[in-house]
């Protein structure tokens, strides 16, 4: 029985590795969305409309078909194309590249928020573009942005639970296989329900505190 | 990639539609009685449907059919592997539905709430007449969205065995050793179908409208 | 005959099918306000937003100080688009005060004011933000420095707005209707910044509802309507009667405006 305490500790060590797989993927696969996916959302914006048309039907089929089908793609089709992957880093690239195309839009949304007269003012004082973007439109949008950016971020990591199917040792992955071995797997799966249930209220909190803070801080157009 | 893969495909493609069809449809009806009980005013029924909202939006999809799939054999609930599915499905829908809906339910303008109890109607009545009719119209394209949503997290019911694209390109990768057009393939098909529904989405959200008007 | 500050020749704006400014040839006198009026849809604000470079004209050719803003367009009708920084060059010639004030509301009063000192012109930031006091002592603003948009009045942004051009020193200030967004209590204030500025000799070109404002301050005033320069040329002329029928007509509707001190 799983709830046997003697048990518990000593698969702990066993759980926490699980654990921090999951917190690190996670964490990486959100930053490294983020930073592609305003590149993307930038690229969109001010690269012409060839560039917008292809990298918008990437984000659109990113976004349009299951996360599992893309990295089923990528692991077992990889080798084919000459990537022999781990789990671990296609389980990354997969996750980032997903959170990326999800980012762009937020990104996308963002950048339509700040009023166009705000931009065509830096414009006329002889400001260049990747100044106008730093010190107008990004400050500006930060505001509006917060709020997607951390249901993403959450909805990632329910996503990142994906990933034991192609065997990465995050925590889905570990506390099931604990689960069977012990011939506990209900319980186990209950607990690892819990865990996770945790972790999302909890980013969810932090981020309402974040937003506050944030609204404080910037004050709203007049 | 043969035409008879890409058939099987299609087949399979049923299956999706057919699973994930039931399971938006449950969740809606769970979505609506939930919002029922949010709006009671009632705390025997708003903790309850609070905590179930919580849990199924916090909770990864994969662990709760996991979770749904061991439960009910073992509280001696024995249904074919497809139902344990579904009701997976139905359950995490309804609280991602419910939560959409309560956008919904908060902009209904409170002059109508009120006009309607001064009419007499009773707190089922308004609900039935007044506040969802308008909740829907103005949560449609969340709504929309929620169903691309489950077409595509209706991938994961093939962990526990259901045969849906995503299981039949499984085996099929791996009997024909072919993964990069297969995969390929069934990439294609959600993502036609899920284009397809975002489509008609906009057309039902524009006749809608005009009828609201 | 010195350089005219503005020289647009043969411009004409096309958006698509429809002809906004058409064969517009205007001069544009140093250190003298012209002022452009004419009814919604005339083409006045398109025609000085590309005097600012927010629209890049269809064909035709403006120059500032006798350098060629954008594109270059000789005799024969051919046309080169110019390199960046040169556009960038000619533009900080121009000021620009918008209708919607469009300050940042993410910073001060005199963030807004100093910021295109500090990377544009690479000024250092206390002299930046010194500099930058000196234009909103200017405006009437200096005990306002430290507030952000959203705490300031209508008049007081755009004010600031004013300051944040006159900042970069240029040598033509541009106002796309500087007080059609205002309560008409607070336009009295930005005019009388405007009139200082005329006053101190600056070239500025204004397109305006305020008749009252143009008649008086305005030493050039051009007609525009339905994308046609109908006439230009000093007030006394311009507003003397017997009138052309389209600018009666005009006037007629803006009597409120102090068109009536012209009646």
């Amino acid at each position: 029985m799983m709830f046997d305490p003697q048990v518990i500790i000593e698969k702990l060590p066993e759980i926490g590795s699980g654990l921090f797989v999951t917190l690190w993927l996670w964490i990486a696969g959100v930053l490294g969305g983020v930073v592609a996916g305003f590149i993307v959302a930038t690229a969109r914006r001010f690269g012409g409309k060839i560039v917008n048309a292809v990298l918008g039907t990437i984000v659109e089929v990113l976004r349009g078909t299951p996360f599992l089908i893309q990295i089923f793609l990528l692991y077992y089709g990889g080798p084919f194309v000459g990537l022999m992957l781990d789990p671990i880093p296609c389980g990354l690239i997969g996750l980032t590249v997903y959170s990326a195309a999800y980012y762009s839009e937020v990104f996308r949304a963002g950048y339509a928020s700040v009023p166009v007269g705000h931009v065509e003012a830096a414009a006329c004082l002889g400001m260049t573009r990747f100044q106008t973007i730093s010190r107008i439109q990004v400050p500006e949008m930060a505001l509006i942005v917060l709020p997607p950016a951390i249901n993403l971020a959450i909805i990632l990591l329910k996503e990142s639970a994906v990933l034991s199917i192609i065997t990465v040792p995050e925590l889905t992955a570990t506390v099931s296989a604990i689960g069977s071995q012990q011939y506990a797997f209900l319980e186990a799966i209950f607990i690892l329900a819990i865990v996770y249930w945790i972790i999302v209220e909890l980013t969810d909190r932090l981020g309402r505190v974040a937003e506050n803070r944030l609204s404080r801080l910037r004050f709203s157009k007049a | 990639m043969t035409p008879k893969l890409f058939t099987l495909l299609l087949e399979a493609a049923l299956s999706t539609l057919g699973i994930s069809l039931v399971s938006i449809a449950i969740g809606f009806v769970i979505a609506m009685l939930l919002s029922a009980a949010l709006l009671s005013g009632k705390l025997i029924y708003i903790l309850p449907a609070r905590l179930f909202i919580s849990f199924f939006r916090g909770v990864p999809l994969l662990v709760q059919l996991l979770l749904i799939y061991t439960l009910l054999p073992v509280i001696g609930i024995n249904v074919p592997g497809i139902v344990a599915a579904i009701v997976g499905l139905s359950l995490c829908t309804a609280a991602y539905q419910a939560e959409n809906l309560r956008g919904g339910f908060a902009s209904v303008p409170p002059g109508l709430i009120e006009a309607a109890d001064v009419a007499g109607f009773t707190g089922a009545q308004t609900f039935i007449r007044i506040r969802a009719p308008i909740a829907l119209r103005l949560t449609f394209p969340a709504l929309v969205n929620e169903a691309i949503m489950i077409l595509k997290s209706s991938s994961l019911v093939s962990v526990v065995g259901i045969i849906e694209i995503t299981k039949m390109a499984q085996d099929l990768a791996s009997s024909t050793y072919q993964p990069i057009p297969i995969f390929a393939s069934a990439a294609l098909i959600y993502f036609v179908i899920n284009s397809a529904i975002a489509l008609l989405g906009r057309y039902a959200e524009r006749s809608l409208k005009g009828a609201s008007a | 005959m010195s350089v005219p500050a503005i020289a647009i020749r043969k411009l004409v704006k096309r958006f698509g099918e429809t002809t906004v400014l058409q064969d517009i040839d205007l001069e544009i006198p140093e250190g003298k306000v012209s002022c452009l009026i004419g009814p919604s849809g005339s083409g006045k604000s398109t025609l000085l937003r590309c005097l600012a470079f927010l629209e890049e004209a269809t064909s035709g050719m403006i120059t500032i100080n006798g350098e060629a803003l954008g594109f270059f367009e000789d005799a024969n009708g051919r046309r080169e688009r110019l390199p960046a920084n040169q556009i960038r060059a000619v533009r900080t010639k121009t000021g620009m005060v918008f209708q919607q004030f469009n300050l940042w509301p993410h910073m001060t009063a005199l963030g807004n004011v100093s910021e295109a000192l500090k990377l544009v012109r690479k000024v250092p930031k206390a002299e930046a933000e010194e500099r930058a006091m000196v234009q909103l002592r200017k405006v009437g603003l200096e005990n306002r420095a430290g507030h952000y948009p959203s705490q300031l009045s209508g008049g007081q942004q755009q004010r600031v707005a004013i300051a944040r051009a006159l900042a970069l020193e240029p040598k033509i200030m541009l106002f796309d209707e500087p007080t059609s967004a205002l309560d008409p209590e607070l336009t009295g204030e930005v005019l009388n910044v405007m009139r200082d500025l005329a006053s101190e000799g600056m070239t500025m070109v204004v397109v305006t509802h305020e008749i009252g404002f143009a008649a008086s301050v305005g030493q050039q005033i051009s007609f525009l309507d339905h994308g046609r320069l109908l006439f230009s040329g000093p007030p006394a002329e311009i507003f003397a009667k017997p009138r052309h029928p389209r600018l009666e007509q005009f006037l007629d509707t803006y009597l409120d405006r102090g068109a009536s001190m012209l009646a």
